[in-house]
């Protein structure tokens, strides 16, 4: 087969295996991102380097509900005066300063205590996301986990000791998605979270017109007259979601 | 419905759909990579908004091409004179402003042979534009990705009129909907989004493709495998250009 076919291919069946398994969670947690929504609390995103991919995916997003809200590692050297090298570095990252790290980016945001938190990290085994899943506990809040459960049991995770539910990328680990002659190449775990992103945007949308009968749902930012809408929605909530 | 099985339905339809119409282009669009990376150049990826994230995607994995850098509209703050306040600005929303990407360009080594993937799904915002058009005026080859069909119903936001793809060697659509949001609802809303997860598959494809074709010249594989030592050797080729 050919090559693109073949990645296509098992993105599909990957798909597919993140719907069969995923679906019923799926929609738990979108009841719980409704409740939390409609008590005026907002969701809370944190994943580092690709697994802020799945939070993009959800923090203002055409299409998207309203309350998320993205924690950055970015927003440390663009507004908390950390040095980029010391993110490039991963100085940050090591569980000796984690703590330190946690009060930094945590202290540039509002964060208030209806919040719910959405914790993703491939592996579960992030110093910084583990910390950060510690807080949130401490703090009696609601916490969701994001792993690929192959690479959790493979690299000894940890995280979804902190979780309420859980959710799996359903990808391999190694992730990869293609063999060419012994070379691997494709990664595909990503790209399976932001479906299970776009479900768990369908089934809060769904909550929200059963309970309420509208949903906050952003415009794309390019399109006319969309600014005028979605502010609408987002200023409400001041700097807690942009 | 909006439920969690009909967006998975439509996702599924919507990657044959970008598969079987955008094979031709991603071929020739992997064709054109894999010349440059054969004559040492790299591939400088470009997106802005949501669309950074397809970058990231193909980038620093397991399997993943070496010779990749992503073009950060944060080095904007770090490192071209603008304050974050104005990077930030609510009103005068940056990444919609002309004459601005010089700025970001002329931070990054560049050299002869280097290509340019360039995405938004908009297509009609200044810096994107902007890097386009420079690169095309240094003799660069130009790789765009972006939404036919909301790219064509959109006015552009820049002095020329144009839009991005017009400035592409090789135009690859998403194939996403206009305003990115995939489904209907009773309301003049539409929910959920598909961009992120159709350009993961266009570069996930591309880049599968580019390694193939690197086989068949027999050239070693600039991509990352479970050898540490040998992926340290190849990102110390290509240094500060990546």
């Amino acid at each position: 087969m050919e090559i693109k076919k073949k990645y296509v291919e098992v993105l599909k069946q990957q798909i597919e295996k993140a719907y069969d398994t995923q679906h019923e969670k799926i929609v738990e947690i979108s009841n719980m991102f409704g409740k939390c929504m409609s008590n005026n609390g907002v969701v809370q995103l944190f994943g580092i380097d690709h697994d802020e991919e799945f939070v993009n995916e959800l923090n203002y997003r055409a299409g998207g509900i309203a309350p998320f809200h993205a924690i950055k590692i970015k927003d440390l050297t663009l507004r908390g005066g950390v040095k980029v090298a010391d993110v490039e570095s991963g100085s940050i990252y090591l569980p000796e300063n984690v703590a330190k790290t946690a009060d930094a980016l945590m202290g540039l945001y509002e964060l208030d205590d209806r919040d719910m938190y959405v914790l993703v990290s491939t592996k579960g085994n992030d110093p910084l996301v583990l910390e950060l899943a510690k807080r949130v506990k401490a703090n009696n809040q609601k916490l969701v986990a994001v792993v690929n459960k192959a690479s959790y049991d493979a690299c000894g995770g940890t995280l979804l000791d902190y979780a309420d539910i859980w959710l799996d990328m359903c990808s391999p680990e190694p992730d990869v998605a293609l063999n060419l002659n012994g070379v691997k190449i494709g990664q595909t775990s990503s790209t399976v979270a932001n479906v299970i992103a776009q479900m768990l945007t369908a089934e809060t949308y769904r909550y929200f017109i059963e309970k309420e009968g509208k949903a906050p749902v952003l415009f794309s930012a390019n399109i006319k007259g969309a600014d005028v809408h979605n502010n609408a929605l987002t200023d409400p909530y001041g700097r807690r979601i942009r | 419905m909006v439920v969690a099985k009909t967006y998975k339905d439509e996702i599924i339809k919507l990657i044959d759909e970008l598969y079987e119409s955008q094979n031709d282009n991603i071929e020739a669009a992997a064709k054109m990579m894999v010349k440059a990376i054969m004559n040492n150049g790299v591939i400088h990826v470009f997106g802005s908004g949501h669309s950074v994230g397809l970058g990231i995607d193909i980038s620093n994995r397991l399997g993943s091409l070496v010779p990749i850098h992503i073009m950060d509209t944060a080095d904007f703050v770090y490192r071209g004179g603008v304050s974050i306040e104005e990077f930030t600005d609510k009103v005068n929303i940056f990444e919609r402003r002309p004459n601005m990407a010089g700025r970001l360009y002329n931070l990054y080594d560049i050299r002869e042979n280097d290509v340019f993937i360039v995405i938004s799904n908009s297509g009609i915002n200044g810096v994107v534009i902007d890097v386009a058009a420079l690169a095309k005026e240094n003799g660069h080859k130009v790789c765009v990705i972006t939404s036919m069909k909301h790219t064509t119903v959109e006015d552009s936001r820049h002095p020329s009129g144009k839009k991005l793809y017009m400035f592409g060697d090789v135009v690859i659509d998403n194939c996403g909907p206009h305003g990115d949001a995939l489904l209907p609802t009773n309301g003049p809303e539409k929910v959920t989004s598909v961009s992120s997860i159709c350009n993961n598959v266009v570069a996930q494809t591309m880049a599968a493709r580019i390694v193939e074709l690197l086989k068949e010249e027999k050239v070693e594989l600039p991509i990352l495998t479970e050898d540490e030592e040998r992926n340290q050797k190849i990102r110390k080729y290509y240094g500060g250009r990546i």
